[in-house]
């Protein structure tokens, strides 16, 4: 047998763990080359900015409140989700290529390039969210719960997004091609984004409507934003656990969800046999 | 251990209702390159997906390097560099950091990989390129940094996908260059084709797969002799009847006359020929050339395959492997 004239070098940490951080660095490289996806990113969120803040916003009445710094923590939220769509069709696009195809082929971790892609999602997700911050602020929102309580906020969105980060990457997985991703993980978060507490009170909706806005995560996640940051209207309506315990359901339910979803894309991703 | 790089025992595998193997087998010599030769949806791709784990048998064994590519994929891993048929580099990517990405995930560290990625832009010539964006590449230029991907970690053992399918004849010449080098320092190389000339000029051993079977397989020299001895070829300056009865007659029983020239087996090969031409100098007639033809791969594959050459085998055609 030849002599192997280039060795494997030595590591202090698990391979699986300095393969996770080459996959996120490639990821994070090839994301930052793409400055119209970027721009796009962007760009979005300052458009739901002024269209619901000014366009809908207007005719939009609260009791007792400020619409638009009502509206910023669900925008905030908005923002996330739909930042998880790109991710779905990322993978799906990877998986009908033949990259995916090397890299299996290569002595890497199974967990590798999945994990690699949720972490710079994830990432790539925060100039956007710092354009959002800085657009809100420029409107009058005020974070007025103290800096400790908006720290945990954001902290609670960036959770809420790394779970619907590893849905969407389950989506992409199962999907038969990027557009399939695409309609298939826009849908929900459309769904999920509207009928929800983001833009209006749920009180005022018919009661199916309510009771599916709700008990959706979202708007858990929209009430923690709102009273972390000192924007309520009010208390939240009682009898809805995930309302009364906002910052628990969302944490709870974000570990839950990557807990379950992340290894099942991880086994999905390395089946041999397609 | 055995001299085997790859040892592959009755290997079958069906997608639904599509046999896309059957029952292969064969064995690659460490150091040498086999050639998996055959048409479009013949099996070459599948057999090539489960030597590199990418895809599970039906049944049978399959061993490269010495490992069982079932149970102990992540050691064959460690040790093969696979071409598919599909560019697999980042477009996104300068060519020298797809490189350096393969080469970290192939655990040779930052370091080296980094080395590694320079000395292989130099090999396959492509220093200029180095730092462009890999969409910026000519299809040639993909193929040689595909193939240089796949050689960061001097593997033991290569696989190529139809290395040159889809390219032009001078990026072609280009690849086939790059795979000599490559034969030249000893690393095992399997690589499939549907391009006799492919085969012929690269491989020391040949393996014609037809409908998911073996249907020949041996050195292209042997595949040739099996099919036929060479034949002796006169042609003649113009076309003169008389005179191409004359040289038939004195060819023998066997010859046979197409257009200006006269075929016959040479049973002996250089001593007919030679014989051939002696008698031809006495009779003084007007020769235009006296050759040796031997029979081409071309031929091989059409009769070990039953089927002629309908598909256009020779000719450069972009389609891929089901």
């Amino acid at each position: 047998m030849r002599q192997q004239a280039v060795a494997p070098a030595a590591s202090w940490l698990p391979w699986s763990v300095v393969d996770a951080y080459t996959a996120t660095s490639r990821y994070l490289r090839r994301g930052m080359r793409q400055p119209d996806v970027i721009f796009g990113s962007i760009l979005i969120p300052i458009i739901f900015v002024v269209l619901f803040g000014y366009v809908f916003g207007g005719s939009i009445k609260i009791p007792g409140g400020n619409y638009r710094s009502y509206l910023m923590p669900g925008l905030f939220a908005q923002a996330i989700l739909f930042g998880s769509n790109s991710v779905a069709v990322g993978i799906a696009t990877d998986m009908s290529e033949g990259v995916i195809d090397r890299f299996k082929t290569l002595p890497i971790g199974r967990s590798a390039i999945v994990i690699g892609r949720a972490v710079s999602a994830l990432l790539l997700g925060i100039p956007a969210m710092v354009v959002m911050i800085l657009c809100a602020l420029a409107v009058g929102w005020r974070p007025t719960g103290g800096l400790g309580n908006a720290a945990l906020a954001f902290g609670l969105y960036e959770l809420f997004g790394f779970a619907a980060i590893w849905l969407g990457i389950l989506v992409g997985l199962l999907a038969q091609s990027s557009q399939a991703a695409d309609v298939i993980m826009g849908i929900p978060t459309f769904l999920l984004g509207f009928i929800s507490n983001v833009f209006v009170d749920p009180a005022n909706m018919p009661a199916w409507l309510r009771v599916f806005a709700n008990w959706n995560p979202m708007s858990a996640l929209v009430t923690a934003g709102r009273q972390l940051f000192g924007n309520s209207i009010g208390p939240p309506p009682s009898g809805v656990w995930s309302l009364d315990h906002p910052v628990v359901t969302t944490i709870g339910l974000a570990i839950v969800i990557v807990a379950i979803v992340a290894p099942f894309c991880v086994c999905r991703y390395s089946r041999t046999s397609r | 251990m055995t001299s085997a790089a790859i040892s592959v025992e009755r290997l079958a595998r069906s997608f639904g209702q599509t046999h896309a193997l059957v029952d292969v087998s064969f064995e690659v010599r460490s150091g040498s390159v086999c050639a998996l030769l055959g048409r479009n949806g013949a099996g070459k791709t599948t057999a090539v997906r489960i030597l590199t784990t990418l895809l599970s048998a039906d049944s049978g064994r399959a061993q490269v390097a010495g490992f069982d590519v079932f149970s102990q994929a992540d050691k064959v891993r460690a040790r093969i560099g696979v071409t598919g048929q599909t560019a697999t580099m980042d477009e996104l990517l300068t060519g020298h950091e797809n490189l350096e990405i393969i080469g970290r995930f192939c655990h040779l560290g930052a370091a080296t990989s980094r080395r590694r990625a320079d000395e292989l832009l130099r090999e396959f010539d492509l220093v200029d390129a180095k730092d462009r964006l890999v969409k910026k590449y000519s299809g040639g230029m993909r193929r040689r940094l595909d193939l240089a991907a796949s050689l960061i970690a001097e593997p033991e053992v290569l696989f190529l996908d139809e290395p040159t399918t889809g390219l032009d004849p001078i990026s072609r010449r280009e690849m086939w260059t790059a795979l000599r080098g490559l034969v030249a320092r000893g690393t095992t190389v399997l690589l499939t084709t549907q391009y006799l000339d492919e085969a012929d000029q690269l491989a020391d051993t040949i393996v014609v797969i037809d409908r998911g079977l073996v249907v020949a397989q041996g050195t292209p020299e042997q595949l040739k002799a099996s099919i036929g001895r060479p034949h002796v070829v006169v042609t003649l300056p113009d076309l003169d009847a008389a005179a191409l009865e004359r040289v038939r007659g004195l060819l023998g029983d066997q010859a046979e006359i197409h257009g200006l020239s006269v075929r016959t087996p040479a049973s002996n090969g250089l001593a007919t020929l030679s014989a051939v031409v002696t008698q031809l100098e006495r009779m003084g007639l007007p020769i235009y050339e006296v050759g040796l033809e031997h029979p081409s791969l071309d031929e091989v594959f059409s009769t070990v395959t039953g089927h002629s050459d309908e598909a256009g085998m020779t000719a450069p055609a972009t389609g891929k492997d089901g």
